[in-house]
């Protein structure tokens, strides 16, 4: 079974974004600057061509961690050019995805880290006003931020002509005030302009016409982040890091039924198991339980049950990196995601867990179309309903339909994210959503449990 | 690129060239009939319209000679430019056609139905919508979502239960008038119409949100349950107006007028605004120049009291030809391709002989 | 109002709407924790933008309040996270303590219980949302320390 732990002695994880994060002081720049800090920016602005760091970052094999997994060394090189209109980096800090707080660790402990990164991409990108979008309800971290940015500021490393290289660079944090669909750039876009959250229509994309019709590029708070261990090592060096194409190091969330719920660096070789039994992450499944189920992404990504999840279909150990965990596709896998990892243990209900994620995306479908505004509370409504026990044998094919008839037919992401978790969870756990219809009132009481959820699925050799 | 550059677009079997810049769906216009989406929020005289209902999503097939990689997912056709080579399918695609359907049932399941007492039935493009695309009946079993009401003056009525949110009649305030007070308040199923504080909606030009409503979200309240529109003669007619250009419609039964709206083309889109006073205040035929009857798509419940003879109906003499501005009838669909007789291997006109049966599947019964 | 300047400057010059998220913070919290339609109005008018607009935005985000709430706000989170931590218990025993149901405010006008969805707080759950802050790993306890801590302060204040 899946109880047990590795036991064996391995050595840590490379850790290139929170190898500091535990030096006293580090959240303030004078230790930050002794600890090795802003280094990278000076070898950037001194010595390296924006053409150079562009490169670097492609080198690196860098991909989007606020969930997509874009090759961000690729995005920078969309970014358009033309004479005379200023161009803008906008760094996405609007974590909301449930599941998903290592961007708030990073700001909150490391707010240097991303200052430094936002100073290198910003001059890699041409822009001199710089903003942080960061989620309202964030509040102090707003504050954490603007101290960072005054003591950059204040020491040569923001304001003008920086280093004495002539490259101007502000960065000002921009509060958002509670929705979700911000997080999704063009929607990040409208809501710095001062508008409803509403997702723009593509194209154009934002690369060419983004905030204030100007060039804009949009990254995560790790993404940015990343950049400084890439200029400080070299793009080689840093792909050297993880397999595949999954290089570098990646901020896992770790939350749910675990003894050691927290914010972990992975390298991206090691595998699902050693993840959630390692002492040195999640410490196994809290109170003596068994594993039942995970969400390995964000809550949007397919959630798998506990055999699925530790071995692939084809009954290989899943390792935690992108094409780990999306090893079989939706059919028997899932997805990194934003790197929100969230445990269910035995003791967890799947239909009442689904059914709080469909309220999550109803109360934040932004409303503009139709698919995701009416799927979205169709969905929960229903969801509730055989949650309480009040459901019907057909409500699950329904279900099954509504979700299909929105993924892919949306404006933006959101109606996908909403539809994956209904989906995953009816494809993996159909019996449990079953149990419910035909025991209204046993399900009330007590949950389905462990059922067949983690015994090894036996892979037919050829 | 100029603007005399001319892309050639397949759209359901049918090619046509059109200049670069156009959309999807304004090609698809070009060839008309069933070829063309259905539209509920984009509006061709409003600019940054289009894209949030995801009815006239369609399959890209083929993206353009140049990157022949079909799209990967459904697109609005209405923001979407065609490309030089780009093979669309619409009517053709059952995915189109599944997922037209679902777009449907999700804009009615909270729509009130309440067509009998609304005056927008009879040009309703909902009601054609989910005639043409709908299903029979509903799943959906829970109560339908209903709002606080407002008023917002005397001249327009809003019904936010029978609304779809297609922002068009935000764009028409934003874009006829100076000052736009209302807008979308609220998010999600629950984003509305509104003021937000009660106040009456009094621009001059503000009457023309009840024309590009698809719905009867926005209604004329100088005409509410005055008349159903299929008992009314639509004329055209003018007056010399110093506001707007004062081409209008008129719905009169015998001399009597029940409204003015402003004439609509065949997609339904306005053809030139119209002021509110024409609008509201010039109920006497004697205000206006009468020029003569509206042409009535003959498809339209509004068309059927309008016969073309004195006595009964005459038989209409119109071939296919003329009822589609001169265009031959098209087949939007390959037989050949999805036959179950012929062997799609086999071009059947290809043979230097006479077809044999063994060109053709064997008789599966 | 050097606070709203600084916020203005950091759009350019006929942009000022961009900082129109951050003042509306900026007013919630200079206006009693709530924005009426005044104050709203006020927010256009110095940000030269139409009522309407401002209507807009605040309905749209979750955390302004369009009705008055009580000095404290206890803002829950109940998505899946959550709720397999027990937040449901938590909520049920906040409410029983001071006697209202999410949504609605204490009669003396000191408490509100709110639910909220997601607040990035997942690996501290239960959780909630105190004002500027958050209050991490909650139990019955600590949701009756927090509960006194608040009488204290607000008697303090008197």
């Amino acid at each position: 079974m899946f109880q047990s732990r590795t036991g064996k002695l391995k050595v840590m994880g490379v850790k290139i974004l929170l190898d500091k994060a535990h030096v006293e002081g580090i959240r303030y720049f004078d230790v930050y600057r002794r600890e090795g800090g802003y280094q990278a920016a000076e070898k950037a602005l001194k010595e390296m061509s924006t053409d150079a760091i562009v490169e670097e970052v492609k080198k690196s094999g860098l991909r989007g961690r606020g969930g997509a997994g874009f090759p961000a060394g690729m995005k920078w090189s969309f970014i358009a050019k033309p004479e005379g209109v200023p161009r803008h980096l906008v760094c996405n800090a609007d974590e909301s995805e449930p599941g998903t707080f290592k961007d708030r660790y990073l700001m909150e402990f490391l707010p240097h880290l991303l200052i430094e990164g936002l100073l290198i991409s910003s001059y890699a990108l041409g822009s001199h006003d710089t903003y942080i979008y960061i989620r309202g309800e964030y509040a102090w971290i707003v504050d954490i931020l603007e101290q960072a940015i005054e003591e950059a500021k204040a020491n040569g490393f923001l304001g003008k002509n920086i280093l004495g290289t002539g490259f101007d660079c502000n960065i000002y944090v921009h509060r958002g005030a509670g929705a979700y669909i911000c997080g999704e750039e063009t929607a990040l876009i409208e809501s710095l302009e001062g508008k409803r959250g509403n997702p723009r229509i593509k194209p154009p994309f934002p690369a060419i016409q983004g905030v204030w019709q100007r060039p804009t590029v949009v990254n995560n708070v790790e993404t940015l982040a990343a950049v400084v261990p890439i200029i400080r090592m070299g793009g080689d060096e840093y792909a050297k890091i993880g397999v595949g194409r999954s290089t570098g190091t990646k901020l896992i969330s770790a939350c749910g039924n675990i003894n050691k719920p927290g914010v972990y660096e992975i390298d991206m070789t090691i595998s699902v198991e050693e993840f959630i039994y390692s002492d040195e992450y999640c410490g196994g499944i809290a109170n003596g339980k068994r594993l039942k189920a995970c969400i390995p992404g964000g809550s949007s990504v397919p959630i798998l049950p506990a055999n699925l999840l530790l071995r692939t279909a084809k009954g290989e150990p899943r390792l935690m990196n992108y094409e780990g965990l999306s090893d079989g596709g939706f059919a028997t896998g899932s997805m990194l995601g934003s790197g929100g990892f969230i445990v269910l243990d035995e003791d967890q209900c799947i239909v009442k867990n689904t059914y709080t994620l469909a309220r999550f995306y109803r109360h934040e479908s932004c409303g503009q179309c139709s698919p995701c505004r009416e799927g979205t509370g169709w969905m929960e409504k229903i969801l509730k309903n055989i949650d309480t026990g009040n459901g019907k044998m057909s409500d699950i094919d329904l279900l099954w339909d509504i979700q299909r008839k929105i993924e892919g037919n949306t404006i933006c992401p959101l109606g996908d994210a909403a539809a994956w978790p209904v989906a995953a969870a009816i494809r993996h756990f159909r019996d449990e959503f079953e149990w419910h219809v035909l025991n209204p009132e046993e399900s009330q009481k007590r949950n389905y449990g462990l059922a067949h959820y983690a015994d090894p699925i036996y892979v037919a050799t050829p | 690129m100029s603007d005399s550059t001319l892309f050639k677009v397949t759209i359901d079997n049918i090619t046509i060239e059109v200049p670069a810049g156009t959309t999807v769906l304004n090609a698809a216009r070009k060839i008309g009939g069933e070829v063309a989406p259905p539209a509920m929020c984009y509006y061709s005289k409003l600019e940054g319209s289009g894209g949030k209902c995801r009815t006239c999503l369609v399959e890209v097939s083929k993206g353009s000679e140049k990157d022949p990689r079909p799209m990967p997912k459904l697109v609005a056709s209405c923001r979407t430019t065609v490309m030089d080579g780009m093979e669309v399918k619409n009517i053709t695609s059952e995915k189109v056609i599944d997922a037209r359907n679902g777009v449907v049932e999700f804009l009615l399941i909270n729509h009130p139905l309440d067509c009998p007492v609304c005056d927008q039935a009879g040009e309703c493009h909902l009601q054609d919508l989910s005639y043409e695309h709908g299903k029979e009946g509903t799943r959906y079993e829970f109560q339908r979502r209903t709002f606080k009401k407002h008023d917002i003056g005397p001249y327009i009525q809003l019904h936010m239960t029978r609304c779809i949110l297609c922002y068009r009649c935000v764009y028409t305030a934003d874009q006829l008038t100076n000052k736009r007070e209302h807008g979308i308040l609220d998010r999600g199923d629950h984003a509305e119409i509104a003021t937000f504080i009660e106040k009456s909606l009094d621009n001059d030009f503000i009457g023309n949100v009840i024309d590009v409503c698809p719905v009867g979200a926005l209604t004329d309240k100088t005409f509410r349950f005055k008349n159903r529109v299929w008992f009314l003669k639509p004329m055209d007619a003018h007056r010399d107006c110093p506001t707007c250009s004062g081409k209008v419609t008129l719905w009169n039964r015998g001399d009597e007028v029940f409204r003015v709206t402003a004439r609509k083309d065949q997609w339904g889109e306005v053809e030139d605004w119209i002021c509110n006073t024409c609008r509201f205040e010039k109920k006497k035929t004697s205000d206006w120049v009468i020029e003569g009857p509206r042409m009535i798509d003959r498809h339209s419940v509004i068309s059927q009291g309008h016969y073309a003879g004195n006595v009964g109906t005459t038989i209409p003499t119109e071939t296919f030809e003329k009822v589609h501005n001169g265009r031959q009838p098209n087949l939007l669909m390959d037989i050949h391709d999805v036959s179950n007789v012929n062997k799609q291997h086999i071009r059947l006109s290809l043979l230097e002989r006479p077809a044999h049966s063994t060109d053709f599947t064997p008789n599966q019964d | 109002m050097t606070e709203f300047n600084r916020l203005v400057s950091h759009y350019p010059e006929g942009k000022q709407k961009s900082a129109l998220l951050p003042v509306l913070h900026l007013a919630q919290n200079s206006f009693g924790g709530w924005l009426s339609s005044d104050t709203m109005d006020y927010v256009a008018s110095l940000l030269q933008i139409k009522p309407i607009e401002v209507y807009e935005v605040a309905t749209f985000y979750s955390m302004y309040n369009l009705k008055p709430v009580g000095k404290y706000m206890f803002e829950v989170c109940q998505t899946g996270p959550c709720m397999i931590s027990g937040c449901d218990d938590i909520i049920d025993y906040i409410g029983k303590t001071l006697g209202i149901k999410p949504g609605e405010t204490t009669a003396d006008g000191l408490f509100t219980l709110k639910t909220v969805e997601c607040l990035g707080a997942c690996g501290y759950a239960p959780m909630m949302q105190m004002g500027k802050t958050y209050r991490e790993h909650l139990t019955k306890e600590k949701v009756d320390s927090i509960i006194a801590e608040c009488r204290n302060n607000a008697a303090a204040n008197n």
